[in-house]
């Protein structure tokens, strides 16, 4: 699934920062996921184990913050959190919405340690 | 320890080649549909029904998406229409950066309508923009009703759903009305058509005008 995909970016952008910063250690990994973004939290974190082996990301925990769902009613332009389906304004219960958020994965944020200069 | 904001969206490579594709598809004035379905859901069968008579009108080639095999392409040429073959090796989806390499190979000023028969799977596909104009949905009724609430998320951003197989409704237990207002209670625009095989005779008329429609639009402006 694309899952390793995900990973694969998200290893590339780790190792961009790695060696920009003079990185010895990455002890953790915040990755937060949109809960539209069809990303599995399991196969996450099994891709990440494996395409993490020998290399200086070993070890490091993935951390994954989960983001929910944003929608904008496109009747009474009032934005509310959608948690299932159908997505229905709370306000006018129009089922027309444009989403605004929670189809994303990206990398928030990890913790390091560096070598002092 | 430090902690380094990064804030870095996975999916931005994707993003940036679709919107490319996007970009190179409107200098040429050419409309692009990106067609996902579960395996078996009839989107091989439906395009080689709608493409005769899309030809008359405009000029069209098909980008098939495939695991393994190059069957679907060959289905299709028998039509008379171009069609490029991807093979994802077992990839669950197509993204953007193949079809900017199938594109390279195409004479873009030629074409009207490019066609993308994405890998057939419910799920994965919905995730990758890959610079079209129109996300179409094939879902036939040997599925089951409950199709569109059990995977909301590629009929959330469907432009277009085709219902196929109504032919075998008699031969079901699925009410196709109530399959239709799950389709409208997760997205009441989405334009929804019926197709149907009966005594060997495929049936999706007002499909083809209203393809028209949307490519002539978009030629119009
Ligand atoms: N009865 C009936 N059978 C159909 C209809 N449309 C397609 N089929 C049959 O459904 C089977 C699958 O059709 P395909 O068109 O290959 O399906 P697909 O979605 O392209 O499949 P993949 O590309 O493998 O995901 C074939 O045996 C078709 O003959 C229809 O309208 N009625
Ligand atoms: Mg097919
Ligand atoms: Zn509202």
């Amino acid at each position: 699934m694309h899952e390793t995909t995900l990973m694969q970016n998200l290893i590339a952008t780790v190792m961009e920062a790695v060696e920009k910063h003079n990185v010895t250690r990455v002890n953790r990994v915040v990755l937060s996921v949109g809960k539209l973004s069809n990303a599995l939290p399991d196969a996450l974190i099994f891709a990440f184990e494996a395409l993490t082996q020998g290399g200086i990301l070993q070890g490091a925990e993935l951390e994954i913050e989960y983001l929910p769902v944003i929608a904008r009613c496109r009747a009474c332009g009032r934005e509310y959190q959608a948690d299932g389906f159908p997505i229905i304004c709370p306000d006018c219960e129009s089922k027309n919405f444009t989403i605004i958020s929670g189809d994303e994965v990206y990398i928030k944020s990890i913790d390091i340690d560096c070598k002092k200069e | 320890m430090a902690r380094l904001d990064i804030k870095q969206d996975l999916k931005a490579l994707n993003n940036a080649i679709a919107a490319e594709n996007r970009e190179k598809f409107a200098s040429h004035n050419i409309y692009v549909i990106n067609v996902m379905g579960s395996p078996g859901a009839g989107k091989t069968t439906f395009l080689e029904n709608i493409l005769p008579e899309l030809s008359k009108h405009i000029q069209v080639v098909m980008i098939e998406g495939d695991l393994a095999t190059r069957n679907d392409a060959l289905r299709i040429e028998k039509t008379g229409v171009t069609a490029l073959q991807i093979n994802t090796n077992g990839g669950c989806h197509l993204d953007a950066k193949m079809i900017e390499n199938q594109i390279q190979k195409l004479n873009l000023n030629s074409i009207d309508l490019i066609i993308i028969e994405n890998v057939g799977n419910l799920v994965c596909p919905a995730s990758f923009d890959l610079g079209e104009d129109m996300r179409m949905v094939i879902v036939s009724v040997a599925e089951g009703e409950d199709k569109p609430i059990k995977y909301p998320i590629a009929f959330l951003e469907a432009n277009m759903v085709v219902i196929t197989k109504t032919d075998l409704l008699p031969y079901l237990d699925v009410d196709i009305n109530v399959m239709k207002k799950y389709i409208a209670d997760i997205n009441p625009e989405a334009a929804v058509f019926e197709t149907t095989k009966k005594d060997g005779v495929y049936k999706a008329d007002e499909v083809v005008e209203y393809i028209l429609e949307q490519v002539r639009k978009k030629k119009g402006k």
